[in-house]
């Protein structure tokens, strides 16, 4: 169980400085996999990175009765310079493995499936390398929770459906707090949702609720849940359908370009501009699995 | 201020009992130390050639030049040769000590993202590196020093230790001190790495320190270097003569001192050099 009582937490910067996350109270209990929403700036990693332990509260305790990862990302978790096998032996001292370093590093060696590049130097990988030797590094530590920063937005279908697999193993033992704007990947693993909004933090038992309010709060309209496709044709349709509604939305926010609101945060057309983005590189997203050879 | 309950860190497969925050710290320091290690002596090409290569050229160096310009070269009561060793080891051993800890928090960033991982241990794992290795490449000097006949057998070598540990401990103050200073404001790196060789020049490395004028050498001994590197010559050399006012509890003010306030600035500063 992760219990947030009270949590305020800012950051300084060159603009004054104003809450990112305000008298935030939370208790999320053990076993129940949680998607994090809000609108690009809402405080998502922020929340993530405190529940974490990456960063300290300004305000507020949060108390963690349970063995929390650190947020599975992209960025960050990995020293540049050195190997990923170096990378790998590091995390495992310093979670005190002891003897079973090599088993650990074995095990990440087979799960990530990055060949010779494992021991090249980590800045020389991909985005997709990466998160697979970040995923398959978490899954080497038996966490009670797995925070997840966008870590399942990349990688190939093969990657996508072992890592997926390897959660469905954890089920019951391990649950997940994720960060993503993919909501296909929310509806996916999570069953219930937290929407942040104006540095407050909504809880909702189903994430369909919480995916709903999301909308709600940034379009103003419910918006209905993009098609999960199941062959290349229904795939390329629902594309087709959400770049339509793209250009139409795209059009509608350039006819009102002149608009001096229109760099004002809460403007509605710039949300809505920014979520039919969002469903249209899901889309492409779902073609772009269907085309790619199947394991 | 807040009060982040931390949960003891998640275990390995097969390890469930919850660690103590002493054996986190020691299972850090080891990982970082190993890290550091071989970066430090296997990532460069020739790393370690370098690292005896780099003193003894400028020790060459500096030797021939007194020989070609300065005739009568001789400090009282020392070799010469032997005398710049000891004067040279002994100020890079301060001045690696206070540079490697300047990039140490830069260097190391991408992992804190664990958070056991505190900004102050590269830092700390760094000073002690450094120490062991310039302890290594003295112990080598002396070896082979004396093999070639120069008088680089300490009369008090028990002396020496304490005066190489003094100076020791002066660069891991400073360095701890200037690595969360130049984190938060990089200039002070920058003017650190600059005041490098005037540093060297002001320690009395190269030119003896009886060589400068009388009414000088009260402002000389404001360097607390320049104690540390003259009690270790007067350990090493029975006859050497140096300048009054010699006080290793001056250097250990400094030293103490700087450590001190390096962990504080550690402490207060944690969050602000972890999250930069």
């Amino acid at each position: 169980m992760i219990e947030i009582r009270d949590l305020y937490k800012r950051y300084h910067n060159h603009h004054g400085s104003h809450w990112v996350l305000q008298d935030i109270n939370l208790t999320i209990p053990t076993g129940v996999s949680v998607g994090l929403l809000g609108r690009n700036g809402a405080g998502k990693s922020t929340l993530l990175r405190l529940i974490g332990g990456m960063d300290t509260p300004d305000r507020g305790v949060i108390t963690r009765s349970s063995r929390v990862s650190w947020p599975i990302g992209l960025a960050g978790g990995f020293q540049g310079s050195m190997t990923g096998r170096q990378n790998v032996r590091f995390v495992a001292r310093i979670h005190g493995a002891g003897a079973g370093i090599d088993e650990i590093i074995a095990q990440v060696e087979a799960f990530a499936e990055i060949g010779e590049a494992f021991d090249e130097p980590v800045k020389t990988y991909s985005s997709g390398m990466r998160s697979r030797l970040a995923f398959g590094l978490s899954l080497a530590f038996d966490f009670d929770v797995y925070l997840s920063d966008e870590a399942t937005a990349v990688g190939d279908r093969a990657f996508k459906a072992k890592a997926q697999a390897a959660f469905q193993e954890r089920i019951g033992k391990a649950s997940l707090i994720m960060v993503s704007h993919g909501e296909g990947v929310l509806r996916e693993f999570c069953e219930a949702g937290i929407l942040l909004e104006r540095g407050k933090a909504r809880w909702f038992d189903d994430i369909n609720a919480a995916i709903d309010a999301y909308h709600l709060a940034i379009d103003g309209r419910k918006s209905t849940p993009l098609v999960v496709p199941t062959s290349l044709t229904e795939a390329k349709q629902v594309l087709k359908q959400a770049n339509r509604e793209f250009e139409q939305i795209r059009l509608d926010y350039q006819i009102a370009g002149d608009d001096p609101a229109r760099n004002d945060p809460d403007d509605i057309l710039r949300w809505r501009l920014e979520d039919a983005r969002e469903r249209m590189l899901e889309a492409r997203r779902y073609v772009q699995q269907f085309q790619s050879p199947a394991p | 201020m807040a009060t982040d309950t931390l949960m003891p860190a998640p275990q390995a497969p097969g390890q469930q009992a919850a660690r103590s925050s002493w054996r986190v710290a020691c299972s850090v320091w080891f990982a970082t130390f190993m890290r550091e290690a071989i970066s430090r002596t296997m990532a460069d090409r020739m790393g370690w050639f370098w690292m005896i290569f780099e003193p003894l050229a400028i020790i060459a160096i500096m030797v021939s030049v007194r020989g070609l310009f300065m005739s009568g070269s001789h400090v009282s009561g020392a070799d010469y040769v032997a005398w710049m060793v000891v004067g040279m080891m002994g100020f890079t051993l301060f001045r690696e000590n206070m540079m490697r800890s300047i990039g140490a928090i830069e260097a190391n960033r991408g992992l804190f993202a664990y958070r056991q991982v505190k900004p102050v241990d590269p830092v700390l794992v760094r000073c002690f590196l450094e120490g062991m290795l310039k302890s290594l490449i003295f112990l080598l000097f002396i070896v082979i020093g004396s093999l070639l006949k120069f008088e680089l057998i300490p009369d008090h070598p028990f002396g020496v230790l304490l005066d190489w540990l003094s100076l020791w401990a002066l660069g891991c103050g400073v360095g701890l001190t200037l690595s969360v200073a130049a984190d938060l404001v990089p200039e002070i790196g920058k003017i650190a790495r600059i005041m490098g060789l005037p540093l060297l020049l002001l320690s009395g490395v190269i030119i003896p320190a009886v060589y400068v004028p009388h009414q000088f050498r009260q402002y000389l001994l404001w360097n607390p270097i320049v104690h540390g590197l003259e009690s270790m010559r007067l350990s090493f050399f029975g006859g050497y003569h140096t300048i009054d006012g010699i006080d290793m509890t001056y250097l250990w003010f400094w030293a103490l001192g700087s450590i001190t306030l390096g962990l504080a600035l550690h402490m207060r500063f944690h969050d602000k050099l972890k999250a930069h």
